[in-house]
């Protein structure tokens, strides 16, 4: 594996580079280096994707994990004709089935499911499984599985959010954390590091509202979605400050139950199938402290920034030309930051663009001249945030609004259909990232 | 449902705050670690074992828990955040305590972060009654309030004495009170019970003593409110405090709990004392500490008139022969089978006889043992400068005191009850630390303490000049937690809640 140098890299990448003044957007700490062994990648086995399936996100109280993962993978089969026996293996993804449902070996019962002996694997976020089905696909290994990932975190209400903190550093579980006071602290170090005070913070803090208004606007168009219901900026401040915090409940990702699967073939495979596949041009990832105190620095993730330096590399695609993102907003913060983690804004400078297309009461985001639309389908704020499920309907998403079916919510670019998309998806706080981008093959 | 490997690992690092160092680069790790991640293989063996628990930290964000995790319940709300230690070297999460939240009240982070604390060794959260009860550090009080950082010193010994006396002390009173009439009474708050009163005042003591901890051979607890029927508070404060030589994660000391109602402590003085002085004993000095979160029905229900003057905190006495601030001259016991106060194993709260715990109990033994102890040193009570008895209520010692002879003079500076509340085993040894405090070199002191059930121990006490030198080490006396500025005043229903924990 060769090693590149934080040097090399930035100056191999066109997309970290500001579009207009030709600067790196993100400068990487010192001791941070990207392993990455993209060059000289013989891609002959493309990863495409050919059908994307998914149920609604919401509290599924009379359903079985199994009745969901059916219903995922049912609407991806129908999508493409694929059927059960056409699949050569399965990658499936859960947080906390073995937790919420006491299913320990789920990869049993989706064999019972389907009625299939092939090989299958499971992961903790949608993210990792279709990175593995990348890597086997890519290695020749398949032509065509199935990647589902499944949630059912409602069954455990009462101690779900004891069970998210096995998530994180358990000192942090016993000196008092919780779920949310990790976001909330980024936040404070997020003001501090980029000295946001006076007006800016009152900015600042709109800025995140408008991330959570945004999102419940976007979701009142996706029928998938948990919360179909629109919420103002007010609401959000006042959950605020019932809260005595500094992030209410409107600034946080829901719990959820939800189901989502895709059908993943090769190229060569694929074209016998559908003339025009989603290509997964680039799916990487990259690892940070368990331990959020004893990062580096408290105010970004540094996990999802080498995860996307790699990935547009691998991708061969400048961040320029990706118009639709789908982010990790487990926490409005989280959207906020990773706009600069990604490197689509300047560190300290995403709020700015937030806060503008509040004032404009628009949709996207303005960023250096051009219009970023992120979390179309409501994010996981207004979409709902099964874990294992959350990252498929992130690809779902962008592979809809790569091929023109997303309906109301239909993006277009200059007239046109947008070319390429990304999903950014953790494991944890900020602990694993990953990055996929998807679009059209470009050699 | 809990995991006794895993709270055993648990709590040895995080009571302590065991942390390490690497040789070669100097980067710091929380918990133990064999090597250093940033130098890898070279350094192993060569990380330095250090330690936060007597360091002193800075909140460097803070955030409003309202909403915490189940275990968490009962100690919301409060806040939490993360403090470094050395520079931000080192960061831990942590969890401010000491502090009463109510649902409203506004909390400033940005007062809060930038300011020093420090770690408190305090219960870690909520478990269910038949569990081991989880202990931690990564508890923190602000360092310029109630209790602030002091530093642990050891200072070699300078002179050797042929009796053995107090070679230190320390007492702990929580920063919570209730206050009827005139009576102010200490309280726990919600993390805090007997064990982490034995842990704080025995810090203290070792902070006042300037004794090296690994040369306490022997350490007794006495204490009627151990959380467990069945697990001494002496092995926890012998391993918080790394007391004895410490060899792998076992503590080269002899740890005991002692019971004998309100004497449970006092009653080892004498032990401790003889174990110094026997050469063959090896050891140097030996610590015994009297902390009880004294228990009482609440008001109203059969025993509850207890719950009008008890109250919370303890004391820690180091006993040796070198430097000594007093020395024990002699002491005099007496024992009878006198049911006065009782509590039957599996009951949560004590009964007593009504007026019989006075003149048949309280009075008969401490005025045996006192005038037993005078008659045999041949003291008349002008002889003493300062008389110390136990005090059940503020009516008993005073009653006693002057029945002996004393004026107030005497025993007033001994009397804390007013302040602090029948602090049970704590209760005369926070009566001696509080004259110790104000003593002059040369001073006769008596002590009378008594455990019901039931019997006294008096002691005759020598102050010597050693005593104003080593006042300096120790700004956390008696004094300054009884007048101290962020003492918070709680009702009783508040009072109630903090007493019964979490």
């Amino acid at each position: 594996m060769r090693v590149a140098s934080l040097g090399i890299l930035v100056n191999r990448l066109s997309g970290v580079f500001c579009a207009r003044n030709g600067k790196p957007l993100i400068a990487f700490p010192e001791n941070v280096k990207c392993y990455c062994k993209m060059e000289g990648l013989v891609l002959q086995n493309r990863p495409v994707i050919v059908a994307v399936g998914r149920t609604k996100f919401g509290e599924h109280y009379g359903k079985e994990p199994e009745k969901l993962i059916e219903e995922a993978w049912l609407a991806a089969s129908n999508e493409c004709g694929i059927e059960r026996k056409d699949l050569e293996a399965c990658y499936m993804s859960d947080c906390f089935l073995p937790i919420t449902n006491k299913l320990g070996l789920e990869e049993g019962f989706l064999s019972e499911l389907t009625e299939l002996h092939v090989p299958m694997e499971t992961t903790r976020s949608f993210s990792a499984a279709l990175l593995t089905a990348c890597h086997a696909i890519q290695a020749g290994v398949y032509d065509t599985v199935l990647v589902g990932g499944i949630e059912k975190m409602t069954d455990r209400w009462d101690k779900i959010r004891d069970d998210l903190m096995l998530l994180e550093d358990p000192w942090s579980y016993y000196a008092g954390g919780t779920p949310e006071s990790n976001h909330e602290l980024m936040l404070r170090a997020y003001i501090k590091a980029h000295h946001v005070t006076g007006e800016n913070l009152d900015k600042l803090n709109i800025a995140l509202a408008q991330v959570s208004v945004k999102n419940h606007a976007n979701a009142t168009k996706n029928k998938y979605a948990q919360y179909q219901r629109a919420i103002t900026v007010q609401q959000v401040l006042n959950a605020r400050k019932t809260a005595q915090k500094p992030l209410g409940m409107f600034d946080f990702a829901p719990i959820s139950d939800g189901a989502s699967a895709l059908v993943l073939m090769s190229e060569a495979a694929a074209k016998k199938l559908c003339d025009s596949p989603v290509h997964v041009l680039a799916c990487t990832s990259a690892t940070d402290y368990l331990n959020y105190t004893a990062r580096e620095d408290l105010s970004r993730f540094v996990a999802a920034e080498i995860a996307m330096k790699n990935a547009a590399q691998m991708a061969k695609t400048a961040l320029s030309d990706i118009q639709v993102i789908e982010i990790n907003d487990q926490s409005t913060v989280m959207e906020l930051v990773s706009l600069e983690d990604l490197g689509f804004c300047k560190p300290g400078e995403a709020w700015k663009s937030i806060y503008e297309s509040y004032l404009g009461n628009k949709h996207f985001y303005e960023v250096n001249g051009r219009q970023l639309y992120v979390n179309t389908d409501g994010g996981l704020k207004a979409d709902g945030n099964p874990f294992g499920a959350t990252g498929g309907a992130q690809i779902f998403e962008i592979y809809r609004q790569l091929k023109g079916q997303a309906g109301t919510r239909q993006v277009n670019v200059d007239g046109g259909l947008p070319k390429s998309g990304c999903v950014s998806e953790f494991e944890g706080f900020g602990t694993k990232a990953y990055v996929t981008i998807l679009g059209e093959r470009k050699d | 449902m809990s995991s006794e490997p895993i709270e055993r690992r648990v709590s040895y690092l995080g009571d302590r705050l065991r942390a390490s160092r690497c040789q070669c680069c100097g980067k710091e790790y929380f918990e133990v670690r064999d090597y250093c991640s940033n130098c890898g293989r070279k350094s192993y063996g060569k990380m330095d074992s250090i330690d936060l628990f007597y360091d002193k930290g800075k909140l460097e964000l803070c955030t409003f828990v309202n909403e915490p995790t189940n275990k968490f319940m009962k100690l919301s709300n409060f806040v939490y955040g993360i403090v470094s230690f050395h520079d931000g070297k080192i960061r831990v999460p942590a969890r401010l305590t000491d502090q009463l939240i109510c649902d409203g009240k506004e909390v400033d982070l940005s007062n809060l972060e930038g300011r020093e604390v420090v770690p408190r060794f305090r219960r870690r959260y909520s478990v269910s009654k038949s569990d081991v009860i989880p202990t931690i550090s990564l508890a923190f009080t602000l360092a310029d309030e109630y209790y602030p950082h002091q530093e642990y010193k050891v200072v070699a010994p300078t002179k050797e004495y042929d009796v053995p006396g107090v070679v230190g002390y320390g007492v702990y009173i929580s920063r919570f009170r209730i206050k009827e009439a005139e009576l102010e009474r200490a309280v726990p708050f919600l993390d805090e019970d007997s064990v982490t009163a034995s842990v704080e005042a025995g810090k203290m003591a070792l902070v006042h003593s300037g004794v090296d901890s690994k040369l306490i051979g022997k350490v007794y607890v006495g204490s009627e409110s151990n959380p467990y029927s069945v697990k001494p508070i002496a092995a926890k404060v012998a391993q918080v405090l790394k007391l004895g030589e410490e060899d792998g994660d076992v503590q080269g000391v002899d740890a005991v709990d002692t019971e004998f109602a309100c004497k449970a402590a006092t009653s080892m003085y004498k032990d401790a004392c003889s174990l110094v002085s026997y050469p063959r004993s090896g050891i140097e000095y030996a610590m015994a500490i009297g902390a009880d979160n004294a228990q009482a029905a609440p008001r109203g229900c059969p025993g509850g008139e207890l719950d009008t003057f008890v109250g919370y905190g303890g004391a820690a006495f180091i006993f040796g022969k070198n430097d000594v601030i007093a020395q024990v001259e002699g002491w005099y016991s007496c024992t009878s089978d006198t049911p006065d106060f009782w509590r039957r194993d599996g009951e949560q709260f004590p009964s007593h006889g009504g007026r019989f715990t006075g003149d048949p109990a309280y009075f008969k033994h401490v005025r045996k043992a006192t005038c037993k102890l005078m008659e045999r040193f041949n003291l008349k009570a002008s002889d003493l400068a300062y008389f110390v008895a136990h005090q059940p209520n503020p009516v008993f010692p005073v009653r006693m005191a002057k029945e002996l002879g004393f004026k107030e003079e005497q025993y007033l500076p001994a009397l804390q009850i007013n302040k602090f509340g029948n602090t049970y085993s704590g209760c005369v040894p926070v009566g001696l630390a509080s004259v110790l405090d104000v003593a002059k070199p040369e001073e006769l002191i008596l002590v009378g303490s008594y455990g019901s059930g039931a019997g006294s121990d008096a002691y005759l006490l020598r102050t010597t000049s050693q005593l104003i030198d080593k006042r300096k080490h120790q700004k956390v006396n008696v004094k300054f937690q009884a007048e101290n500025p962020f003492i918070e005043y709680v009702d009783y229903t508040t009072y109630r809640r903090l007493k019964m924990g979490m």
